[in-house]
């Protein structure tokens, strides 16, 4: 490589406006990328990471029954002497009717989802209780935790309001019981017990005549990594059972699929992109050849092959790309870091889940380092063509 | 031949010619005469449409296009009417160039560059970028350049065309004092013949056909 190394890095940079205008396009050809990495990948890890924190957990058990029939406290605690399995916790859903009087004024919502939660346990299998934003979580019998939209339906649910709820049982029949409110619920993105009501399990075994029922056992683990094995191990362990257990790629799944698609989509759009910036690339490399052309034509006369000539403008595609990959990834590094730091969210919706995948960062930096020296090639080629003779007599 | 049908050209027909080694030729001829075409051939720019170029034993003009450049490079050496210094290297730089294509080490590249532009005066220019450089100097960091790698052949087309009078006779007496000090064969094309004065050999190009006028074979 030698002096065509330095040849071309010095021919390039005593044409800073195109080398700046190259490395401009391979860098936001990046960025896109990356924004686009940290925005909507973010997006489908923040909604992944509050399914799991909220509602599935790592691994979310079930029953091919409806009801788990096992103890829930002899179900736990077997699962939390498994490696790996931090917490787990019993929830019950139903569908209520709530009302309350306010001022003289009657609210009633109906179809409200209604979950059982037994708070000792569900505190440290999920993170649902961080999104009490006033009062505080379920801590007894008659204790409930409105969501946010609820109490807004409710005519403005305040903390220490008594509403009856009304839960239909498995014989048919209504069931009634006042709960107070201790406390309401919001979450950013609305993951949470926004659209719910929240209340001890027992109570809602009690109401639905369905006394020891679990309808789902959230299972957190230490390392979300050792879903599947812990999944096997907690199937092999019942085999006599009609247990599900899912992890939460599978539990959520149909909620994720589409954002998948997405995903891919937007990506695409980034390698679209990434390609505008690459003709970019061919368009300024050609100018570069154009700009030269009296300079191969000397090069050639003195004894530089056509070989040395197409090396020579490869070498400055390389630098190029790799000025741009390098740029381009400091600056999408530094919006993940922005983003992450920030905890970013628009609108107030739900916080990004920002993460550093170094290996999709390597393969975006690569891909678009290989990208530009492939879009030196054909101007690079057209170099060589040039003789002596008439570059020099045209030039 | 140039052109294609009824367009098409004869630049040059009919030429004989051997250069001897370590003799002064000057080429002369009128605008359009075929003198600086008959330059690009024996320096092989150009190829001949039929005939052969032999330089040091070789028929230069069957060589492909790999090795006419790496004979380009060992064996001619050019000097050109617009110095044609690379603008992005430094003088120096521009010296080395032939000498590293000819795969030399740096070191002693630069070793060598400094020596031969200290013979044609310019060791204080040495470090500055050849655009920065008046027309004079740039003409002789181009002989500079032309000796680099020791040539059989230094082919000059035009070297004082563009320069002022005083500047140019100075180039010329460089040129002919580095011939005769280096005993290096030097073929010149120029439009201005008595510029040159006392030369080994004039040949005059004409309607594309050479004509001796003074000199030939060596004693």
């Amino acid at each position: 490589m030698g002096y065509r190394t330095g040849l071309a890095g010095r021919m390039l940079l005593n044409k800073r406006g195109s080398l700046a205008a190259a490395v401009l396009a391979v860098m936001v050809g990046i960025l896109v990328l990356h924004v686009n990495f940290v925005i909507f990948q973010g997006l489908f890890d923040a909604i992944v990471r509050d399914l799991t924190d909220y509602e599935f957990g790592d691994i979310s058990i079930t029953d091919e029954n409806d009801y788990i029939e096992r103890s829930d406290s002899a179900l736990a605690a077997w699962l939390e002497r498994v490696p790996h399995v931090e917490a787990a916790a019993p929830r019950l859903s139903g569908s209520a009717e709530i009302n309350l009087t306010k001022n003289g004024q009657r609210f009633e919502e109906s179809r409200v989802p209604i979950v059982g939660v037994d708070p000792v346990r569900d505190v440290r299998a999920s993170t649902i209780h961080l999104t009490v934003d006033e009062g505080q979580y379920v801590f007894s019998r008659n204790s409930m935790v409105v969501g946010g939209a609820v109490a807004r339906d409710l005519g403005g649910v305040q903390v220490g309001d008594s509403v009856k709820v009304r839960v239909v049982d498995r014989w048919g029949q209504d069931q009634e019981r006042r709960f107070i409110v201790s406390g309401l619920a919001r979450a950013p993105g609305e993951q949470g017990f926004d659209y719910r009501v929240a209340v001890h399990i027992e109570s809602l075994r009690d109401m639905m005549g369905r006394p020891g029922a679990t309808g789902s056992m959230m299972v957190k683990l230490s390392d979300p990594g050792m879903a599947a094995e812990v999944r096997d191990h907690f199937l092999a362990a019942f085999p006599n059972d009609d247990f599900e257990a899912q992890t939460i790629e599978e539990a959520a799944e149909q909620q994720l699929a589409g954002f998948r698609s997405g995903i891919a989509m937007i990506n695409m759009i980034g390698y679209f992109g990434m390609m505008s910036s690459a003709f970019a690339i061919v368009t300024i490399q050609t100018m570069l050849v154009n700009g030269k052309t009296r300079e191969i034509g000397i090069m050639r006369a003195i004894g530089a092959r056509r070989r040395d000539v197409l090396v020579i403008f490869i070498i400055q595609g390389m630098i190029i790309g790799a000025a741009g990959a390098g740029a381009g990834t400091a600056a999408g590094l530094g919006y993940t870091v922005y983003a992450k730091e920030t905890k970013m969210s628009f609108a107030g919706s739900i916080p990004l889940e920002v993460s550093y995948d170094w290996a999709k960062i390597g393969q975006t930096a690569l891909a678009a380092f290989a990208l530009a020296v492939a879009a030196s090639l054909y101007p690079s080629y057209k170099a060589t063509r040039l003789l002596p003779v008439e570059a020099m007599r045209n030039a | 031949m140039y052109g294609e049908g009824a367009a098409r050209t004869a630049a040059l027909r009919g030429i004989d010619l051997t250069i001897y080694r370590g003799q002064f030729v000057l080429v002369v001829g009128s605008s359009g005469s075929g003198k600086s075409t008959l330059l690009n051939m024996i320096g092989l720019l150009d190829r001949p449409t039929s005939g052969r170029i032999v330089i040091d034993g070789s028929d230069a003009a069957s060589l492909g296009d790999s090795r006419v450049s790496e004979f380009r490079n060992r064996k001619l050496g050019f000097v050109f009417q617009f110095s044609n210094l690379l603008a992005d290297l430094t003088v120096v730089e521009n010296v080395m160039l032939p000498m590293l294509m000819a795969g030399r080490a740096g070191g002693r590249a630069r070793r060598r560059a400094a020596a031969l532009l200290g013979a044609v005066g310019l060791e204080k220019q040495a470090g500055r970028r050849a655009d920065r450089i008046s027309g004079g100097q740039a003409q002789r960091a181009a002989i500079a350049r032309g000796l680099a790698n020791g040539p059989a052949i230094v082919l000059a087309d035009e070297p004082t065309g563009n320069l002022d009078s005083v500047t140019a006779a100075a180039t010329v007496r460089l040129m002919k004092s580095m011939a005769a000090r280096m005993g290096l064969t030097f073929v010149v094309v120029t439009h201005d013949r008595h510029q040159f004065g006392e030369v080994d050999r004039v040949i005059t190009i004409k309607d594309g056909r050479a004509f001796e006028e003074e000199g030939g074979a060596p004693a």
